[in-house]
């Protein structure tokens, strides 16, 4: 199977999936022929080289069939499918919001993603609901040379309150491969979502992922990536706050070394006043690592007495790691308080010293100040399970 | 300082500064752009052969280089509708006196001679397109120092002329700098040699006078080993009804242990499309200091720039904006850090009210060579009322080892408590609004000569009392 027209109607009849879905896949597969590959000429792929990924070379699906989700015993109404089943069984749900926020026309890796999707997860909570357990999808690769693109649609009924987790695992190192992990977030009125994603593929894969959450009136959304794996990482995270009292917390943390590239770009969208966001992506740089950090504030007309922060810090632990930081405002709004901050720098010799004057190792010395680092966001991982797996495979990597 | 009308500035030049003085040219190029037009240019000003072939290789470049698709809207401007080259009199005014009546008259609304009378060294004012009036202090000549306009400079010092020129900014840097090196005109030339402070700050006025006239002149400043100037550029324009524009390059060689102070009070009047590519070179131990405020003009894109070339470089950008109503200031600075041991600063303030929109917009480089640098970016934003805009767009590229980089932005409105303040000691609104707003600025304010500064603070308050109700 290639990524040709004639596999997205495979894959669509493969689940028997309804009309309208093959017409978006379709629709979307168009995109996809007709976009160019993103060149270093487009302002948020200057520093992102996508020269050396021929996708066509990934057009083995690793998961046609779709992975299915585990399934914990859940309170009466929610629903939580493999978001090919949910397509059938509840399409009234799904039909208006698949695809509304991360757009198949962004750019050929969207489309791409939203011709050939498979696998990935539907949870809907509904009016008045709380899961005490955290919800737990994991997206596996067992193999090189393929494609696993996963998406994950979370639907949250008014005042709805649960925790959910997107785990990206690579089951040992594996070749190269395409890999997306694409989410929509829906927060109803009052909802309170705790989202994590915890990418770890294999070294060699190029992961290209699109989050983008929506949050209705006093809403609150604390959504945290962690981005550790893949040779090529670029995720978009986004939030519209477009009801008055949401509030969304974007955190994330990444450590990349050997040749890892991680991007990351942001948008904290403020569309109506007394909206409130947070974010805060931490990162560690080794080797010859390279991060690229570019993030945008919009506060719009009409979104008076909005707050929002902004900061991205980065811990270059070598000579010839490379980080780069955008942090971006665009103001409409005069009574409005925003603010930004982007660091760049090595570990403080002082911390170091003080370490070691105590005997301590350099090389355990500098993990501590890592772990340091780290830890006033880790506290910010909205469940204590995501939390524990976090500070383990943290924990690993440092080592 | 002259007594001055108190008027809206931005729209009463003409009871302001009186402007509007008849056109009197001795020469007038046709509008529009072509290979004739700057041979013609080149021709009038009877220049060297070599000068020639880099204006028309220059046409060249500016001919294949796209517009910019960032930053402000430039669709608008109009390449053929622009007079290219003027020269209002024939030769330079030695003296004051020596002046055409109604230049001087000009200058006297400005207060031109009282400023002179009090501490400027020397007058380059830039009349149309050309330096009319030059005068330069005994003083300055004795010591070595070369203060003249930069047409001058290339006929009477030809071989430093030509080993610095475009050496800073060459021609295919940007398209605006391919356009000012294919039809340059004015501008000033200094050269301060090894050892010489000069103690008095050097200042050129700047002027357009002529309805879609171009202004594109070249500055081109050598600070030698352990020197020091400091150049005031002020600019203040007639209000008409067509766009000009304005695109100058102005290029900075400041070598070992010099330093260069670089002033700017940009006041265009809001017509005025302000495209200016400015840039600096640092040598060892060198520093290079960027004061740029921008309060006039309907479009300025602005990024003065320091490349800190050898070990011990620093470089400093200073940079106000104020945006009224139509008006976008795309304004900031760019630090490239090339060796080790270097560090900069960005400070920059910026204002919006009535509709108008600042954008902060700045780069820090770190070359992998760049060992040890420091680099630090703060940005403050001051929305006057909810139709205002205002922007960051900082890039921050880190690919050395051990250096260390900060920026900081804020976005706020003035802060109902310090009004609140303000007023429970029975000062009005308007006055408060005013006092936080020089407050805001002040960072800036006081780096000014005490002359400037008088002005900038007067400038504001025209402007704040046109807004507040």
């Amino acid at each position: 199977m290639g990524f040709t027209l004639e596999a997205v109607e495979e894959i669509a009849s493969l689940h028997g999936e309804p009309d309208w879905l093959r017409k978006s896949r379709r629709s979307a597969f168009d995109a996809f022929e007709r976009l160019p590959m993103p060149s270093r000429i487009d302002e948020e792929w200057r520093r992102t080289d996508v020269s050396g990924l021929d996708v066509a070379r990934f057009s083995q699906f690793e998961h046609a069939n779709g992975s299915g989700p585990r399934r914990p015993t859940l309170p009466k109404g929610v629903i939580y499918e493999p978001l090919g089943v949910a397509v059938q069984n509840h399409p009234e749900l799904i039909r208006p919001l698949l695809f509304s926020q991360v757009s198949a026309d962004r750019d050929r890796f969207a489309a791409l993603h939203a011709a050939f999707f498979t696998g990935g997860t539907f949870l809907y909570v509904p009016d008045g609901v709380v899961l005490e357990e955290p919800i737990l999808g994991q997206h596996f690769s067992h193999q090189g040379g393929t494609a696993v693109l996963p998406h994950t649609l979370i639907v949250a009924g008014r005042g709805a309150r649960f925790y959910y987790l997107d785990e990206y695992i690579s089951e040992g190192e594996e070749a190269a491969g395409y890999r997306s992990g694409s989410a929509e977030i829906f927060l109803g009125e009052g909802s309170e979502v705790g989202y994590v994603a915890i990418q770890k593929w294999g070294r060699n894969a190029w992961h290209l992922a699109d989050q983008r959450a929506r949050l209705e009136k006093d809403s609150k959304l604390r959504l945290f990536n962690v981005t550790l794996g893949a040779r090529f990482s670029k995720t978009r995270v986004e939030a519209s706050l477009v009801g008055q009292g949401a509030d969304a917390e974007l955190k994330a943390i990444y450590f990349a070394s050997g040749e890892q590239f991680f991007d990351f770009h942001t948008l904290q969208d403020h569309q109506v006043g007394n909206t409130r966001s947070d974010l805060l992506f931490k990162g560690a740089l080794q080797d010859v690592a390279r991060t690229v950090y570019a993030g945008l504030i919009r506060i719009e007309k009409g979104a008076a007495r909005s707050d929002a922060y902004q900061a991205n810090r980065n811990l270059v632990l070598s000579d010839h790691a490379k980080a780069t930081s955008i942090p971006m405002l665009e103001i409409d709004n005069n009574d409005v308080r925003c603010t930004h901050g982007a660091t760049v720098g090595p570990v403080d010799p002082q911390h170091l010293f003080y370490l070691r004057s105590r005997g301590i190792p350099e090389a355990t010395a500098k993990r501590m100040i890592v772990q340091g680092f780290f830890g006033d966001v880790l506290e910010r991982i909205p469940f204590e399970q995501a939390r524990r797996l976090v500070e383990t495979e943290l924990e690993a990597r440092l080592g | 300082m002259a007594t001055v009308p108190k008027v809206d500035v931005g729209t009463d030049y003409k009871e302001k500064y009186g402007f509007f003085v008849p056109e009197d040219f001795v020469f007038k190029a046709k509008r529009g752009l072509n290979p004739e037009i700057v041979k013609e240019i080149s021709w009038m000003k009877k220049e060297p052969e070599w000068m020639l072939k880099f204006r028309l290789r220059s046409l060249e470049i500016f001919r294949k280089k796209p517009m910019p698709n960032w930053g402000a809207d430039l669709s608008v401007i109009d390449f053929e509708n622009i007079f290219y080259y003027l020269k209002a009199s024939d030769k330079q005014s030695k003296s004051w006196e020596d002046l055409p009546p109604d230049i001087k008259a000009t200058y006297d609304r400005l207060g031109v001679p009282e400023a002179e009378r009090k501490f400027l060294a020397g007058v380059s004012a830039q009349y149309e397109s050309e330096v009319v009036y030059h005068s330069l202090q005994e003083e300055l000549t004795k010591k070595g120092v070369i203060f003249t306009d930069t047409d001058s400079a290339l006929r009477d010092h030809p071989e430093l002329f030509k080993e610095y020129f475009g050496t800073v900014i060459p021609p295919a840097d940007n398209k605006f700098s391919a356009l000012n090196s294919a039809v340059w005109s004015g501008g000033s030339f200094i050269y301060v040699p090894k050892g010489v402070r000069v103690d008095i700050p050097l200042q050129a006025y700047f002027r357009i006078n002529a309805e879609n006239m171009g202004q594109f002149e070249r500055t081109l400043i050598i600070c030698d080993e352990g020197s020091f100037v400091h150049y005031i550029e002020g600019c203040t324009a007639p209000i008409y009804t067509t766009d000009s524009l304005h695109s100058a390059v102005v290029e900075i060689i400041v070598k070992k242990n010099a330093r260069c102070r670089y002033t700017t009070i940009q006041n265009w009047s809001t017509n005025v499309f302000n495209l200016v590519t400015k840039r600096a070179m640092a040598y060892a131990d060198a520093t290079m200091e960027w004061v740029d405020g921008n309060l006039g003009s309907q479009i300025t894109m602005k990024y003065p720039s320091v490349y800190l070339m050898e070990p011990g470089a620093k470089g400093d950008v200073l940079s106000v904006a104020f945006a009224g109503k139509g008006q976008h200031q795309d304004a900031g600075g760019k630090m490239i850090h090339v060796a080790p041991n270097t560090t900069s600063t960005i400070t920059s303030k910026s204002i919006s009210k009535g509709g108008g929109r600042t954008s902060y917009r700045g780069h820090i480089k770190m070359y992998p060579d760049a060992k040890n640098s420091k680099s630090f970016v703060k940005c403050d934003a001051l929305l006057l009322d909810d139709e205002s805009r205002s922007d960051t767009y900082p890039y921050n590229d880190v690919d050395a080892e051990n250096v260390t980089l900060g920026h900081e932005a804020t976005v706020s409105k003035v802060s109902d408590e310090q009004l609140f303040y303000l007023m429970s000691r029975g000062i009005t609104r308007s006055e408060a609004e005013t006092m936080i707003v020089n407050g805001f600025i002040e960072p800036f304010t006081k780096e000014l000569p005490l002359e400037y500064a008088v002005e900038l603070n007067r400038l504001i308050q025209l402007e704040m009392e046109g807004s507040v109700g």
